[in-house]
């Protein structure tokens, strides 16, 4: 017999601040548990934590890096948050976010005739276009041949980098770049400008706080939103109601293959100047994002707040090394216990957890001779 | 009473004369490449007295410390600068994404308060123009580009006579005349390696082939493998490559003990102890020979942020930047001594030679300040077998830093 028994239950209805209080505490109990690392490897928890959090917030400079990088995070969290929330799981943001970069790059170097000020305009356009048709070859496959769309966006990953390797290294490299693996710079025009000497390329800033306020309000307040949340809770239901599952998949993944797009646009027209090959546009801005979503539990306002925090966490992780002298595999491994966490915290939103001790209402019959009771 | 002054003062003469001999004698630039003239004089004032003056360098490197392949040799040459000069203080960042660079010098810079800054990847380039432009009183050293500002110089130290030397070990001892050549990025650097490379194996053996496989990455251990493995199915029995791990080693150690040998070329790091049975010799890199010399003229003031925009290191054999073998010290792994003087070739100018003595021959010719032999001497053809260099002539620096063409005797294609 054992002493204690834990039975999950799976609750029925889950209470509005359980969802809201769940992340908070998983990502304190994540704190606490890689404290105590950082305490093995000596280094005092709190000071490691002062460090980390005045390197992402504690100045003006560390607030500004922390924007910068929270512009890709907030563009693909809220696009994955509409489409997580349609149970369509689209994992290949990465890709989507590298192919809206090739689009920019060929209107911004290889498309003769546009005026200057429509220049970025029309980058814009043609990145989200290419993230949208991007994802959509997932989402048709999803909803026409019951492909899973996990495998297929992520695959699709790969595909789109190889495609950047290509045009890098054969035909879009630079001719001023002595056979490095470049494009040519932008030409002014097509380089989103910045606020002040900061890295913030703002419009696409704004287009990102936007694009969740309005996906917060598409998903809400809309039919289609209201469609997707049905087809998300109960696939079956909604079909039976007579609502477009075709229709509803490549919605929501298409656009949010469209935002990560955008998020591709604002990279090498905001940051670089130039397509460069995949690590170096994004070091993995996509695959953060479905964090950056979940911690929101897929509410597109919340990844507002979720985007600026775990780009605050990556951009102080950078204290890890700097002052505190660990090793750069800690912040990965910093990330990946937050994610855990988080991800295991669900459990407790849609079951309810029981904790029983058989052995305190079973008198002592349950003892087998000879061992002793401590209680 | 004057044999005691005789003594010393003759040897005192000596030991002149004997450095007078060593200093190396400038070599004119190659046409479109301004070199500027590197001095040793870190010898000359190693005893400099512990100052009040105190500076800081940082590196930034693009791969773990541990990866036993270009950061970790970059680390290597920080550690023993930073041991040798009392006056040094020095901090790092590994694995720093290409994409996040200009963030880690923004830090360095202002809340490290480092004054030379080293990015060792040549990803970092532009990030690390745009800091240098950002804090122009700071200096900012970049490895293997060629962008450079008043206040950014470049260094490299280049491989490509020592692929040259394995080159000729390599055509010596495969028996299937194919040989593989695992390769990073298909930028200039691996090209000029790989057909350094090849050049060597055709030279001893004319018709065997250097097949090579991309792999996109700087540290890719699997990926590393699979290709490999691969060329090894498809016959290959020597390997060569250009990857931060020793992968290449282990995987040609571990056929070899199966009894299927396949031998191998270390790259970078000491490596020999991942194939002590199968391979053969290697490339080694002395970095701090590079970082004690610019670190030193930093701390004299000869480099300041406004002279720098000629500064380009290229350190190869005749500046002991580079070195062959598998482990220091060691040129060629003794196992393989008596097989490489096994084979004679005929050399128009050595006459009957063993790749053994030949490999040294080189080595001390490639050594000497003269420079008195270039693997990249012409004739030379490329893959469609036109003449890309004239007879006699020698590849300009330029032309090596830009290279983008294969050699015949390679299969495989560059991405265009």
């Amino acid at each position: 017999m054992n002493w204690v028994s834990i039975r999950l239950e799976k609750r029925l209805d889950t209470p509005r601040w359980l969802n809201a209080v769940t992340p908070v505490l998983s990502v304190l109990a994540a704190l606490v548990f890689i404290a105590v690392l950082f305490y093995i490897l000596g280094v005092n928890p709190l000071v490691a934590y002062r460090r980390i959090f005045m390197g992402a917030f504690g100045s003006l400079y560390g607030l500004s890096e922390t924007l910068t990088k929270a512009i890709p995070l907030i563009l693909c969290g809220a696009g994955l948050a509409i489409s997580f929330r349609a149970r369509v799981y689209n994992i290949g943001a990465e890709g989507q976010l590298l192919v809206g970069a090739i689009a920019a790059t060929w209107v911004a170097l290889f498309v003769p005739g546009i005026p200057d000020p429509l220049r970025l305009p029309a980058m814009f356009v043609a990145g989200a276009l290419a993230g949208a048709l991007w994802a959509l070859i997932p989402g048709l496959l999803k909803a026409k041949l019951r492909q899973d769309e996990v495998l297929t966006s992520l695959m699709l990953v790969y595909i789109a980098s190889e495609l950047v390797n290509h045009l890098v290294y054969g035909p879009w490299k630079g001719a001023q770049e002595w056979g490095f693996p470049y494009t040519d710079k932008f030409p002014p025009s097509a380089i989103i400008p910045h606020l002040g000497t900061t890295r913030i390329h703002y419009p696409t800033l704004i287009i990102a706080v936007l694009a969740a306020i309005l996906a917060y309000y598409f998903i809400q307040r809309t039919r289609w939103g209201f469609e997707i949340r049905v087809t998300g809770e109960n696939p079956e239901a909604a079909r039976y109601a007579g609502m477009n599952y075709l229709r509803t998949v490549l919605l929501v993944i298409g656009i949010s293959g469209a935002l990560a797009g955008i998020a591709g646009v604002g990279e090498v027209a905001g940051i670089h100047g130039r397509l460069r090959y995949p690590q170096g546009i994004s070091p993995g801005y996509g695959f953060t994002a479905i964090i950056v979503a979940w911690l929101a539990r897929l509410n597109p306002l919340a990844v507002l707040l979720t985007g600026f925090l775990i780009s605050g966490l990556l951009v102080g992780g950078d204290a890890i090394q700097l002052a505190l002298n660990l090793p750069a595999a800690t912040v990965h491994l910093f990330n990946g216990v937050i994610l855990l966490f988080v991800l295991s915290g669900d459990l407790f939103t849609r079951y309810r957890v029981r904790i029983e001790f058989p052995a305190r209402m079973a008198p002592a019959v349950a003892v087998r001779p000879g061992v002793e009771v401590k209680e | 009473m004057y044999k005691r002054i005789l003594l010393p003062t003759v040897l005192i003469l000596i030991a002149a004369l004997a450095l007078a001999a060593c200093q190396p004698t400038a070599t004119p630039a190659p046409p479109g490449v301004q070199t500027v003239e590197v001095t040793r004089i870190v010898e000359v004032v190693k005893e400099v007295p512990v100052a009040e003056k105190k500076l800081k360098a940082c590196f930034i490197y693009v791969g773990p410390i541990g990866d036993i392949g270009w950061t970790h040799a970059h680390d290597q040459g920080r550690k023993i600068v930073d041991e040798q000069f009392p006056w040094l203080e020095t901090a790092y960042a590994e694995s720093v994404p290409e994409a996040d660079v200009e963030r880690f010098l923004d830090r360095f810079i202002v809340e490290e308060k480092c004054d030379v800054v080293f990015t060792t990847s040549f990803g970092f380039m532009d990030g690390t123009l745009a800091a240098a432009q950002k804090y122009p009183d700071k200096i900012f050293f970049h490895c293997s580009g060629y962008k450079r500002a008043p206040n950014m110089g470049t260094y490299m130290a280049d491989f490509y006579q020592v692929y040259y030397l394995n080159g000729l070990m390599a055509g010596a001892l495969t028996k299937s005349g194919k040989i593989g050549y695992v390769a990073a990025h298909p930028i200039p650097e691996v090209v000029r390696h790989i057909n350094a490379f090849a050049l060597g194996v055709r030279e001893v053996n004319p018709n065997a082939t250097v097949d090579v496989r991309w792999i996109f990455s700087w540290y890719d251990p699997a990926k590393a493998r699979q290709a490999a493995e691969a060329m090894i199915a498809e016959g290959v029995d020597v390997l060569a490559f250009t990857e931060d791990s020793p992968t290449v080693v282990q995987v040609a150690e571990e056929y070899t003990n199966k009894g299927q040998p396949v031998y191998s070329f270390g790259h970078y790091s000491p490596m020999a102890q991942f194939g002590p049975n199968s391979m053969v010799s290697g490339q080694l890199v002395h970095w701090e020979r590079i970082y004690e010399d610019i670190l030193m003229k930093v701390y004299l003031g000869i480099y300041t942020p406004k002279n720098l925009e000629n500064v380009d290191y290229w350190y190869i054999l005749g500046q002991k930047g580079v070195e062959l073998g598998g482990d220091f010290g060691v040129p060629i792994n003794p196992k393989f001594e008596a097989p490489l003087k096994a084979v004679k070739v005929t050399d128009p100018l050595l006459g009957e030679i063993s790749v053994y003595d030949l490999v040294f021959k080189r080595l001390e010719q490639m050594t000497d300040p003269a420079v008195l032999f270039d693997p990249f001497t012409g004739p030379i053809k490329d893959q469609q077998g036109q003449e890309r260099v004239k007879p006699g002539q020698r590849l300009s620096l330029y032309e090596l830093t830009t290279i983008d063409w294969f050699v015949e005797g390679v299969i495989g294609e560059l991405p265009r």
